[in-house]
């Protein structure tokens, strides 16, 4: 496995980049209903409460005039109408800052210790970022980090009622379906059409008063998401494939890179925010007594000057990737190129949120790759 | 790493406290680092020289010394140059010491005396010069940036040295820390914010709370300061001559514009 290991002189301070991973963690299972139920609108609020009531419920809310993915304080904290959150619902079992272990002298000891949880209300796109992490923290050097979290979580996914004003999930990764997830609620006229797709999610049936769908119901609810993907702002104009090949043929191209990336600020933002983003970073704090202490894992950041900084020992280092546009080329790459084989389709989903959270507004893809394959919002380069 | 430990046991690492051109405030957040924390560190420190605690100063050879405050006067130079002889490793503590912080906010101007004393500016224990960062006299190993610096990051870094580790400290902006804990960006708002620019590692405290960052931590290593410009302008609805000159407070002595 190519684990890139940066060593600050120091075997504590280690800098993992995990780049290729292989077995995909969803099982066969998923993507196929098992049943199919309607709640009424009404008691949503009621099945909300019991399933609270038994385990953590992580779901959208309100933050000032966006959306985040937090721990649901009461069932009507819960906003279904989100258009898109600041961060992806990875944050439930890939947190932004990861304590992985306690040292001391006897030894380090493991602080991963995952809880049964449900994350609910996720977004069709922000699943198959789910199932991207899946299969790469799942291959080759399992991460179990992360799996023991992941594997204790059960994902309710969500139709989208209000698409955000930077989304392009329709036109990417077209064929690529969502897997990652125990059931998926679809808002009709008179309240949701439920589907399980594991027995997870059949289980979360015993907390509501669920009754088995009507042919016009389940009709109703394909009509909804296949309606939603008409919605969207911004669209790619061209296959994953071609995409891909026309991307990874424009590599050469240092003008062109150095032009996208003239008002970056290596800031980070874009990864930051991305659903498949997977990069961290290792530290170790002593504690007090400087013989025991912590290891956390942070996500990092390939946009930033110092993420491709590798140490040459005695003090020296080396950045491979010394130049914004190099950076810049590199997001690209690995968005749209790099790992399309290993995972079936471009490692974007289309959320948009990298184009919404860069202050430079330079990070958008549909504008990046239009420009490069050519197309009504761009010109071929 | 045990050998270095039982070193320090042995024998507590010996620390200093010296300060230049600034208020002290670093000292004195210092001393909000709580009972607890403080009698840790000092299992392992032995406090030679800190103004703002004790009356003895060092004389002899010292581990660590902490620097604080902006290189200003070029009478300072042979203190500046003592410390560094009789210490092993240096670190210059705060904002101005590292980046000459807010007293470099002068170098842009020629009248400043004038400014600040009025009519005393003429007194000779008032002069000084352009004002730089220490490193602009001495060799110095370590920076701890902030206005004031950042007490959690001092305990880190002080423990690394310990064990004879290089500490880490970012290179990255706040925006990577303002994503993080997913605070709605100042932008978002039409406000500006330097944040594009600024060194992290203060947990990005002040945009959460809906003030712009001023980059008290200076800026990272190669900040676009054209594309500053042109965000502040067109997202933070500043003039132009306005955007170019957000803001000199903390980074006078890192702009391209630096006198
Ligand atoms: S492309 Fe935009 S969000 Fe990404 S690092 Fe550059 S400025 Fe930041
Ligand atoms: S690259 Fe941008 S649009 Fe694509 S998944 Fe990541 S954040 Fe979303």
């Amino acid at each position: 496995m190519p684990v890139l290991v940066q060593l600050n002189c120091d075997i504590r301070i280690i800098k993992f980049i995990y780049l290729m991973l292989k077995r995909p963690l969803t099982s066969a299972a998923r993507g196929t209903a098992m049943s199919v139920y309607f709640l009424k609108e009404s008691d949503l609020t009621f099945f909300l409460g019991r399933l609270l009531a038994s385990s953590p419920v992580i779901a959208p809310v309100a933050k000032k005039s966006k959306f985040v993915f937090a721990e649901l304080g009461s069932a009507a904290e819960l906003r279904l109408d989100y258009d898109v959150t600041l961060l992806p619902p990875k944050t439930a079992f890939f947190p932004v800052k990861q304590k992985l272990l306690d040292f001391g002298p006897d030894g380090p000891k493991s602080a991963i210790t995952p809880r049964k949880q449900v994350l609910f209300g996720v977004h069709f796109y922000d699943i198959k970022g789910i199932d991207m992490l899946d299969q790469l923290f799942a291959e080759g050097h399992r991460d179990n980090n992360y799996l023991a979290n992941r594997e204790a979580t059960t994902v309710v996914g969500s139709s989208i009622q209000k698409v955000s004003s930077r989304a392009f999930f329709s036109t990417v990764g077209t064929d690529v379906q969502p897997r990652g997830h125990d059931a998926f609620l679809t808002h009709v006229t008179a309240g949701y059409v439920f589907e399980t797709r594991t027995p997870k999610g059949e289980a979360l049936i015993s907390f509501g008063s669920f009754e088995k769908a009507t042919a016009a119901q389940i009709e109703e609810a394909a009509g909804v998401n296949a309606a939603v993907l008409k919605r969207c702002p911004e669209k790619l104009e061209h296959s994953s494939e071609l995409i891909a090949v026309k991307v990874r043929n424009a590599f050469a191209n240092e003008e062109l890179w150095t032009d996208l990336a003239k008002d970056c600020f290596s800031c980070g933002s874009c990864n930051i925010v991305c659903p498949t983003c997977y990069c961290f970073d290792v530290q170790d704090r002593w504690n007090l007594d400087q013989v025991s202490g912590t290891r956390h894992r942070t996500w990092d950041a390939c946009l930033t000057n110092d993420f491709s900084k590798v140490s040459l020992g005695a003090g020296g280092s080396e950045n491979f990737r010394e130049r914004r546009g190099q950076r810049f080329r590199h997001r690209m790459m690995r968005k749209a190129a790099y790992l399309n084989e290993k995972l079936g389709g471009p490692a974007c989903v289309g959320c948009g949120r990298c184009s919404a959270g860069c202050v430079p507004d330079i990070a958008d893809p549909v504008r990046i790759i239009n420009r490069i394959v050519g197309g009504r919002h761009g010109s071929s380069v | 790493m045990s050998t270095s430990i039982e070193k320090a046991k042995a024998s507590k690492v010996k620390v200093a406290f010296f300060d230049f051109s600034s208020c002290e405030g670093c000292q004195i957040e210092l001393t909000n680092l709580g009972e607890e924390v403080f009698t840790g560190l000092l299992q392992h420190l032995e406090f030679v020289e800190f103004r703002e605690v004790m009356t003895e100063t060092a004389k002899g050879p010292i581990d660590i010394a902490f620097i604080e405050g902006a290189f200003t006067r070029e009478a300072d130079r042979k203190r500046l140059e003592d410390i560094r002889a009789r210490s092993k490793t240096v670190i210059s503590f705060g904002a101005c010491a590292s980046t000459g912080g807010i007293t470099a906010l002068k170098n842009h101007m020629s009248d400043y005396s004038q400014c600040v004393y009025g009519v005393n500016s003429g007194a000779p224990h008032l002069a000084s010069q352009k004002s730089e960062p220490i490193s602009a006299a001495i060799k110095v190993d370590y920076a701890i940036h902030g206005c004031p610096m950042d007490k959690d990051e001092f305990v880190y870094i002080v423990s690394h040295l310990l064990h004879g580790k290089e500490p880490v400290i970012p290179n990255h902006p706040v925006c990577v820390e303002c994503k993080m804990r997913e605070t709605v960006c100042r932008y978002s708002y039409g406000h500006h914010c330097m944040g594009l620019v600024a060194r992290a590692g203060c947990g990005a405290p002040c945009p959460a709370d809906g003030i712009p960052c001023e980059a008290c931590r200076g800026f990272i290593e190669h900040p676009n300061e054209e594309s500053l410009t042109k965000v502040m302008n067109e997202r933070g609805r500043m003039t132009s001559e306005r955007a170019k000159n957000k803001s000199r407070m903390f980074t006078a002595t890192l702009r391209g514009d630096a006198k």
